[in-house]
């Protein structure tokens, strides 16, 4: 639930409509100018139309810069990030050799593993050595080593069920595996926020789509109720299945999902249960078994999860992990199993490694102390963001944090003043986020300091001052006032 | 004072933002104040200037709400190329309270602006002509109609 300001609303109504209107005037001009030279198309026609990629030249490119910076070092805490310049008014950037040494709020560094490794490199060095960079076929051919046999064990043990099956790719995951699990007469109901990967792969199965309101389960129940009674467009014959797809940490709202209401709703209607856990597997949890283990569901009440190596683990690549059947199932009729290539088995063996690193099967606490740091990490950087009076969203222990933003012109901004001080910041906006809910995304790692914490806090207060985004009121320091006020009895 | 965001349940991106708080407030607000600048550059008399924001407000709406078509950004691989902008809100549903609100607009300024200019030719048949397009073009029955094949798909 996001308050928002009401003029603060209206006044970011009416830049976007400003923006929006010079970008027309400028595409109006464009038009006329373009009439008069002539085309070098030849009589084929053009590859995109003109009012399709209308937002990515006339918003995004004004601020290109604050997307999509190169780095020249691993995503660890502090991170070198090249610096560009542009000749043109940020239409091409051109990069030059200076580096700056940032600090780095944006990678999905949950657990630190993201750079060089005590216990995990050399034994990714050694399977580099052994099994080289790439298994260079697919799964089915001669893609299937010791190693990926070795990952699905692991990750199967780890998350607590009966079977797990790897691909290369995250995205590939969900929009390979949706169209195999649903298609013509099945219902998919998904979550409104859900990500893109999930929305591909639902578009592209084939089933029907209904959208049920950001986790909210009443509305999930009574999308379900509707839909059941309904049945199938214009047939009205019953559903071949359902399934409810939902995610375990929201990536943008860095909220967790309220699952176990909503496995309790999809039981009573029969319907699969389908958990993206993405953000959360190894960084939310007591052991880092992602959500079901912080909100106490039992992992065979949920069917099908799924989830990614990117965030926790320092790797590449996704999982599913269900019964031994579903697997089974998968193994001959996933095309992400069957005709792409295998993952790498040097990132394998990073995974194999982070999981008993977590585990604490290394003989060392590692783990342990990492999970407990980035609850920490977490709570105080939310708590103490909250009480400078940034709206930040997010439930307590997720390590995302959103700080809305809401004004375009506070995107860049905020991107920009906090790269002049050496604290490089993801912002995001439309149309990856709601046209009125701009906001910058902080992700903690385990691999911060507390230092880099009151650091970047220092920043980020003054900065947010100079923009002006501290929308509800602060907290007073409680320690002065006792000392300055004098009591009238 | 602050108002809750709840995000609806709309997955077209162009669209979803008319359902956020805020959003009618800032139409009439704009409507008012270009009513102020016109009367301020162009030193007319309150009735023009009712006029002259009347028929831009028909030009402009009649062009981004029916007569544009598609999403202006690609993420959404052209599902909806063929729809003009009053043909995605809500999902295609029709009469929902955001479409009732914009047919109102144009008939409410229809009436200021016939009032002010005191119901004189030739002002009042422009604008009657401009309030007749746009509230015709909001029917429901003219769901995805396209009149002659004018702005027809190709």
């Amino acid at each position: 639930m996001i308050t928002i300001p009401y003029l603060t609303a209206l006044t970011t109504y009416f830049s976007y409509g400003l923006l929006f209107a010079f970008g027309q005037f400028r595409d109006f001009f464009r038009k006329i100018f373009d009439w008069w030279h002539a085309s070098n198309l030849q009589g084929y026609a053009p590859i995109c139309l003109g009012l399709e990629d209308f937002y990515f030249r006339r918003l995004y490119h004004r601020i290109q810069d604050c997307f999509g910076r190169p780095i020249s070092s691993a995503p660890d805490a502090w991170f070198d990030v090249v610096e560009r310049y542009s000749n043109d008014n940020n239409k091409t950037m051109k990069r030059t050799d200076k580096i700056n040494r940032c600090l780095n709020l944006g990678s999905y560094n949950y657990l630190g593993f993201a750079a060089s490794d005590e216990y995990c490199t050399p034994r990714v060095i050694d399977s580099l050595n052994r099994f080289s960079a790439s298994t260079c076929s697919t799964r089915v051919d001669g893609g299937t080593t010791t190693v990926h046999k070795e990952l699905e064990e692991c990750v199967a043990n780890f998350v607590g069920k009966p079977a797990a099956i790897v691909f290369g790719m995250g995205y590939v995951t969900n929009s390979a595996i949706l169209p195999v699990l649903m298609g013509k007469g099945g219902l998919i109901i998904s979550d409104s926020l859900n990500h893109n990967s999930i929305v591909n792969g639902a578009r592209g199965s084939g089933a029907t789509i209904r959208v049920f309101q950001h986790n909210t389960p009443s509305h999930l129940e009574k999308v379900l109720r509707e839909q059941i009674a309904e049945g199938q467009p214009r047939t009205h014959r019953p559903w071949k299945k359902i399934i409810v797809v939902v995610e375990g940490i929201y990536s943008m709202e860095g909220e967790l999902c309220k699952l176990p209401e909503i496995v309790a709703i999809c039981k009573k209607y029969k319907a699969y249960v389908y958990l993206d856990e993405a953000h959360s597997i190894g960084a939310v949890g007591k052991t880092g078994r992602g959500v079901c283990e912080l909100l106490g569901v039992d992992t065979a009440d949920v069917d099908i999860m799924m989830g990614t190596f990117t965030k926790s683990f320092g790797s590449c690549g996704g999982y599913i992990a269900g019964s031994k059947e579903l697997i089974q199932y998968l193994k001959y009729t996933c095309p992400a199993h069957l005709y792409t290539t295998s993952i790498s088995p040097p990132a394998a063996r990073q995974i194999i490694s982070a999981i008993k690193v977590i585990l604490g099967e290394d003989g060392s606490s590692r783990g342990a102390q990492k999970l407990a740091r980035i609850r920490e990490n977490s709570n105080f950087f939310r708590s103490e963001l909250q009480k400078m009076g940034f709206e930040v969203l997010g439930d307590n222990d997720s390590p995302v944090m959103p700080i809305m933003l809401y004004n375009p012109a506070k995107i860049p901004a905020f991107s920009r003043e906090c790269l002049k001080q050496n604290i490089a910041v993801v912002t995001v906006a439309f149309p990856a986020t709601p046209l009125l809910l701009a906001r910058a995304r902080i992700c903690i790692s385990a691999a911060h300091t507390k230092e880099d914490l009151l650091k970047a806090l220092e920043v980020i207060s003054e900065v947010g001052d100079m923009v002006g985004i501290k929308y509800f009121p602060a907290e007073p320091k409680k320690l002065e006032q006792g000392k300055d006020t004098i009591k009238l009895e | 004072m602050y108002v809750r965001a709840v995000p609806p349940t709309d997955l077209n991106r162009n669209t979803e933002w008319f359902t956020y708080p805020g959003v009618w407030t800032t139409y009439i607000l704009i409507l008012f104040f270009s009513w102020l600048i016109v009367l301020s550059l162009f030193g007319s008399s309150p009735g023009t200037a009712w006029t002259i924001v009347h028929l831009s407000h028909f030009f402009v709406t009649y062009h981004f709400f029916h007569w544009k078509k598609g999403t202006p950004f690609g993420d959404d691989q052209g599902i909806y190329n063929g729809l003009t902008w009053w043909e995605q809100i809500d999902n295609g549903k029709q009469l929902t309270r955001n479409r009732k609100f914009l047919t109102v607009v144009p008939v409410v300024l229809y009436l200021i602006a016939s009032h002010t200019t005191d119901y004189q030719n030739p002002m009042l048949f422009f604008n009657t002509l401009a309030v007749f397009v746009l509230v015709v073009a909001k029917f429901p029955n003219m769901h995805k109609v396209r009149i002659f094949g004018i702005n027809a798909d190709h």
